[in-house]
């Protein structure tokens, strides 16, 4: 118990009988919740749904099958505060669901109120992806999870001590033993779940996805837009284009590709770079996603662009140079001789447009990926079974 | 002189402020991993590649004109590397592939008999230079050229690895 010890001179008799009747009722309510939790968990392997055009190239490491109760864990996990030192952060606030699972912020902050040098990325279909993080150093998903939580500046807390803290709870030992056979709760473990929770978050019913399926017809801006995406320029041949899909095209506009996109000649940050030690890699970080990119600005490593009209125009008129600079963006113009795309004003606002078509409404509102413990929060954080 | 100096600071600041960034970042060299199916995996780099007899071919880049391209055939290097071309290519071994990654992670698959002699005049050659200069730095040091190949997609560039894998 942790609020603050007021004296119990303040109160009369009768106002503590009643507060210590209504800590009873809530310790009822939530240890009722909480076996009824037990009983009502779905068992069994994790059925995957997503379109065909996908493609089945999904990436789930060979000891950590997915199952619908690794899965429940996973997102009780994903949104716990305790695994944070300050028990106020959890994975859940740097990826809102509301934002596609970022959090709206350049850089975002840790337990010790320091920053983060990058920016806060977008969780969504992970299930196809091998290489984690801005550099793509994490080579899994659960691999991935460790870092943030035990980096000091997101956070904090040694997996001894979020073991601690969690084999201390009412609730978790009992869920380990249903997802793992007994109640130990161990690093490993934790990231497993929150590893399985991580690949159920498929997105794909953006109207782009609806209109690969036919099912949506674009307005006449969309269209454009589409073209433009998927099109490389040719001024000698009349070809306007914007080239985006060299890199990031396909029905999941990801293609799991690691690229500088001119946004420095001389990166503060250097990417891969400072992990492969060559020239070459300067300045090259993850093709991010675009699904729901309307959703999670601000926008880049760094999240230096606020708006995806900045984003246009970046690759519009102001693509720097460089030795490492992706050898797609070199020469792309639509103006003979041109360093950058030259984009009309028209052509800017149908690119934005098809960017808006990635949104996936669905996928922010399914209540199978939000916090599981947000309606019953106020009990949570008042209860002396906490 | 006032904007070398403000390059200068630009520079050293961004050591300071970077949180990766430190002295060892960019001089490393490039080479090129064989690994997989391989009984001897190697680690190539530019002078190694200079060791193997070399090869030219001509073909056309995405800019349609016609280019001399230099380097190795595929299959020396996977020969070198105990990969079962050759007289060892037939039977479950016609099952493998070769799969190719770049340093952006772009990846490509040739079949092996694509690559082996006994199959095919066609070269497939690991190049290094372009119209006899190293290749520009955002396709090389080393890039795959597929002779006679219509569109230039497995030429890929900036290769990091040759893999020889089973298809399961
Ligand atoms: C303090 C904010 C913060 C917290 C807390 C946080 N993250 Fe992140 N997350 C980030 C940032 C920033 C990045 C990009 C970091 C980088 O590339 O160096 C990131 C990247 C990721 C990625 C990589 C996505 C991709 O496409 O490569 C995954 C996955 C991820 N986080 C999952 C998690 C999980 C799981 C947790 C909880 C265990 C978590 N994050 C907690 C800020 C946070
Ligand atoms: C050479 C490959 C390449 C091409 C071509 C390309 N991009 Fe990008 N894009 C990237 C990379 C790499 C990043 C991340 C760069 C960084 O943060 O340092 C990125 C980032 C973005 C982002 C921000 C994503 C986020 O989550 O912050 C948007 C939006 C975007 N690109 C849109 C486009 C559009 C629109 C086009 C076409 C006009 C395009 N890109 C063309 C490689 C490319």
């Amino acid at each position: 118990m942790k609020y603050p010890h007021k004296k119990q001179s303040n109160y009369s008799k009768r106002s503590l009988r009643v507060i210590s009747g209504i800590f009873a009722l809530l310790f009822a309510i939530v240890a009722l919740a909480f076996t009824n939790h037990k009983d009502s968990i779905p068992t069994g392997d994790y059925q995957f749904t997503y379109p065909a055009n996908f493609g089945n190239r999904i990436n789930i490491p060979a000891d950590n099958p997915t199952t619908q109760q690794g899965v429940y864990l996973g997102r009780l996990l994903f949104y716990e505060t305790r695994l944070s030192a300050n028990n106020k952060l959890s994975c859940g606030s740097c990826h809102q669901q509301a934002k596609a699972f970022t959090d709206g912020l350049a850089l975002s902050k840790g337990v010790d109120d320091s920053l983060s040098t990058r920016n806060s990325m977008s969780l969504a279909n992970l299930l196809w992806a091998r290489k984690f993080f801005w550099d793509g150093r994490a080579t899994s998903l659960e691999n991935q999870a460790t870092f943030p939580l035990t980096n000091p500046h997101e956070m904090g807390q040694t997996i001894q001590a979020s073991v601690n803290k969690l084999s201390q709870s009412n609730m978790y030992p009992g869920l380990f033993k249903v997802v793992y056979g007994d109640s130990s709760i161990t690093g490993l473990r934790i990231v497993k779940a929150i590893a399985q929770f991580e690949r159920t978050l498929i997105s794909a019913n953006s109207r782009y996805d609806q209109y690969l399926k036919n099912s949506y017809t674009p307005t006449p801006d969309e269209l454009k837009g589409m073209e433009l995406f998927n099109r490389g320029p040719d001024p000698e041949k009349n070809i306007r284009g914007a080239n985006c899909a060299h890199c990031h095209g396909g029905p999941k506009t990801y293609m799991e590709l690691f690229h500088n996109n001119g946004l420095d000649s001389l990166p503060a940050d250097q990417g891969i770079a400072a992990i492969t030690g060559l020239a070459g890699d300067k300045g090259r970080f993850k093709v991010p996603t675009l699904r729901n990119i309307a959703l999670t600005a601000p926008y880049m490593h760094d999240g230096r662009f606020k708006t995806l009209d900045e984003v246009i125009d970046h690759y519009s008129e102001h693509i720097k140079q460089s030795a490492s600079l992706s050898s797609f963006l070199q020469h792309e113009s639509n103006e003979p001789g041109g360093t950058s795309l030259k984009l009309l004003p028209k052509e800017k606002k149908q690119l934005l447009a098809f960017l808006n078509m990635l949104t996936d409404s669905a996928f922010i509102n399914n209540p199978r990926f939000s916090d599981p413990k947000l309606v019953s929060s106020l009990h949570q954080n008042k209860t002396p079974t906490q | 002189m006032k904007k070398l100096y403000f390059i200068l600071a630009l520079s050293l600041s961004c050591f300071m402020i970077s949180p990766s960034a430190n002295a060892q970042t960019t001089d490393k060299t490039a080479v090129v991993k064989v690994t997989g199916e391989v009984a001897n995996p190697l680690s190539i780099t530019e002078a190694d590649l200079q060791q193997y007899k070399q090869t030219i071919v001509i073909r056309k880049d995405r800019d349609g004109k016609d280019h001399t391209y230099s380097g190795v055939i595929l299959s020396d290097i996977l020969t070198k590397a105990g990969a079962t071309m050759g007289n060892d290519l037939k039977g479950e071994n016609l099952t493998k592939y070769l799969l190719v990654e770049a340093s952006d992670g772009y990846q490509v698959v040739f079949a092996l008999p694509e690559l082996d002699k006994a199959y095919t005049d066609r070269a497939i050659i690991l190049a290094d230079t372009i119209d006899g200069k190293p290749l520009a730095p955002a396709d090389g040091p080393f890039r795959v050229i597929v002779q006679d190949e219509k569109r230039p997609a497995r030429c890929i560039k900036q290769v990091t690895t040759l893999k020889i894998v089973f298809a399961k």
